[in-house]
């Protein structure tokens, strides 16, 4: 157990980190713009070139908003999982939800192709939209399917191992399109599977922004039976809680963020798996009630630095972004799981 | 010491088991009737295999019953919330606690969930309750220790402040004792007496230390294969040889003078 002093600390520093990388994100990029004009665009400041402000507002932005809002909603999801499958492996991709958004996707943009009706590359912005739109209903049809299972069956496992199958019954149907498909379809689709935080428009990532944090809110609300969770299903129910239903509340929190998420931006891979185990070798507690806020601070500083190592290479074509996250996430997860098992072994 | 005006939990023609399917049930106990009064001390013994776990927690309403009912207090199992349930039955269960953050404060604390405010701070009630509670089991020195990191023991003891903290008139045990060294055997059953004794809880407990069960429990439900379920005063069924009859092995009795199993 840490001090409480030792949390506060933290608890600043994270959000001062937070500020640090989204201003570098607004301001670093491939056309170079001082650190006053970024200062003075973000403050609504009338003295700064137009094209400054056009790729500030129209591209950098919108980006910073989208990387930190899908860091935080993947990280609770992820955390929410881990808890209530007491499952350390537990996270985005399991339950099938991401496997459900890129059928849908897969759909639109392959299905479309075979078809002979081209609904991307066409119309750039009905494109755009028709992929988010098939995307959240992909990861929302798998969602109710999970849900309802988790309704009428109630041991986790159970749960989990379905979740599972359904994501690969999934990917083998979108495996079976991808073959049909032609080749610049195909390339479209596993550009959305890459991942990407630039294709929101500023409202776009506002909205995100706005509802991400709601239901951030909504979620301090179950810190009581979150932690209740941690002692198994059996204590739980002894706490006092009804588990079956806290579990499929909890599944339906986690699958809209993943939803919401992987719609705007593709899959993002391992920040929702990773973050919450950094979180707790950082605060040294499974407590919820610290656990919470840890991983909103740190999903968003964490997304917020692979967004900015994506941009690395300083030319137009970014890094994709489930590249920088695999990177950095597995030898986090890697990391994290050998550091705690020297300590439980001490 | 049995009052039959001061009736906790009432069991009505229940049937224990459970389903394979939707048609397909397996009943393990049928028609099981039987009064917990306060301030008994109950324990379950059985052997492997009886169906005494399947008894205690459809007691918990965490298993559902096939058949019948329960009361406590008057109120059917069926009726009453987890919560309203939470408040009246507190638990110590064999199920592993497998996280490796949580010190025994915060599993202690969970005992205060049924109580008290909906996101989780405990209220100073809540915080003298779970030092009152570490005090009842001598394990003050444990307080900030992680909960994964302890013996076996020591887990043991945090569980039953858990459930002291939850102030509740009963506490269910399952195998309170197992995985435990002797006189960390004897320290916990203690400790469960003195709940009876002292503080006026109510227990049942499960246990195959038949030995130890007998010295301390005011009364016996007896459960085995084949629908098989007696209650009664341990002196009074050891005497009429139930207790031989229950855990037949070959080569093996229950020395009724002795009060211990040997060869026979």
């Amino acid at each position: 157990m840490i001090s409480n002093k030792h949390t506060t600390l933290l608890f600043l520093i994270l959000p001062i980190l937070i500020v640090l990388l989204f201003m570098l994100n607004i301001w670093y990029g491939s056309v170079s713009i001082s650190w006053l004009d970024a200062w003075d665009t973000l403050l609504l400041n009338d003295n700064v070139s137009n094209s400054s402000k056009i790729i500030i507002i129209q591209y950098r932005l919108p980006q910073a908003i989208t990387a930190l809002s899908v860091g935080i909603g993947l990280s609770i999801a992820g955390l929410l999982l881990q808890t209530t499958f007491t499952n350390p492996l537990a996270g985005p991709s399991v339950l099938g939800i991401s496997a459900g958004a890129s059928l849908g996707v897969a759909l639109v943009v392959l299905l479309g192709g075979i078809g002979g009706v081209k609904l991307v590359g066409n119309s750039v912005l009905f494109g755009d939209m028709a992929i988010v739109l098939a995307s959240f209903t992909g990861a929302l049809v798998v969602l109710t399917i999970i849900v309802f299972v988790s309704r009428k069956v109630g041991n986790a496992v159970t749960v989990l191992i379905i979740g599972i199958m359904i994501g690969y019954l999934v990917s083998a149907v979108v495996g079976t399109l991808q073959f049909f498909s032609s080749s610049e379809d195909l390339h479209a689709f596993i550009l959305w599977g890459l991942g990407s935080f630039s294709k929101t428009t500023i409202t776009q990532s506002v909205s995100i922004f706005v509802i991400t944090i709601a239901i951030s809110l909504v979620t301090i609300l179950f810190i009581k039976p979150l932690n209740a969770f941690l002692l198994g299903s059996q204590y739980a129910v002894s706490s006092g809680f009804n588990v079956k239903l806290m579990q499929s509340v909890f599944i339906l929190i986690s699958g809209f963020l993943i939803a919401l998420g992987t719609a705007f931006t593709g899959p993002i891979a391992f920040i929702g798996l990773a973050v919450p185990h950094i979180a707790r070798t950082i605060f040294r507690t499974s407590n919820h009630a610290v656990l919470l806020p840890a991983v909103i601070l740190i999903g968003a500083a964490l997304t917020l630095g692979c967004n900015l190592v994506s941009k690395l290479p300083g030319y137009d074509a970014s890094l994709p972004i489930n590249a920088v996250t695999s990177m950095v996430g597995a030898p986090i997860v890697i990391w994290v799981i050998i550091k705690g098992r020297s300590m439980s072994n001490a | 010491m049995h009052k039959t005006d001061n009736i906790l939990l009432k069991i009505h023609n229940l049937t224990t088991g459970y389903s394979l399917s939707r048609s397909k049930k397996v009943a393990l106990h049928q028609n099981v009737n039987s009064e917990v009064g306060k301030g008994e001390f109950i324990a379950l013994l059985g052997p492997n295999g009886a169906g005494k776990s399947t008894l205690l927690k459809t007691l918990l309403g965490i298993i559902p019953s096939l058949d019948g009912n329960i009361y406590y207090n008057g109120d059917n199992l069926h009726e009453m919330s987890k919560k309203e349930i939470a408040t009246l039955v507190a638990v110590v269960l064999t199920d592993k606690i497998e996280d490796r953050y949580l010190t025994s404060y915060d599993i202690v604390g969970t005992g205060r969930y049924p109580y008290g405010s909906f996101i989780g701070k405990l209220t100073d009630v809540d915080k003298e309750k779970i030092s009152n509670a570490f005090k009842l089991v001598d394990a003050e020195e444990l307080i900030t220790k992680v909960f994964y990191s302890l013996s076996d023991g020591e887990k043991q003891k945090v569980l039953l402040a858990r459930a002291i903290a939850q102030d509740t008139p009963l506490i269910f045990l399952d195998e309170p004792t197992a995985f435990i060294d002797s006189p960390g055997k004897v320290i916990i059953m203690n400790l469960i007496n003195d709940l009876v004794l002292v503080h006026n809880k109510t227990i049942l407990l499960t246990t195959h230390d038949t030995e130890l069960a007998l010295e301390y429990a005011t009364k016996l439900w007896l459960l085995g294969k084949e629908n098989y379920f007696e209650e009664g005063a341990p002196k009074t069924m050891v005497e009429a040889g139930m207790i031989n009859k229950l855990f037949i092995r070959k080569g093996i009795i229950f020395n009724v003078k002795s009060k211990r199993f040997e060869m026979g």
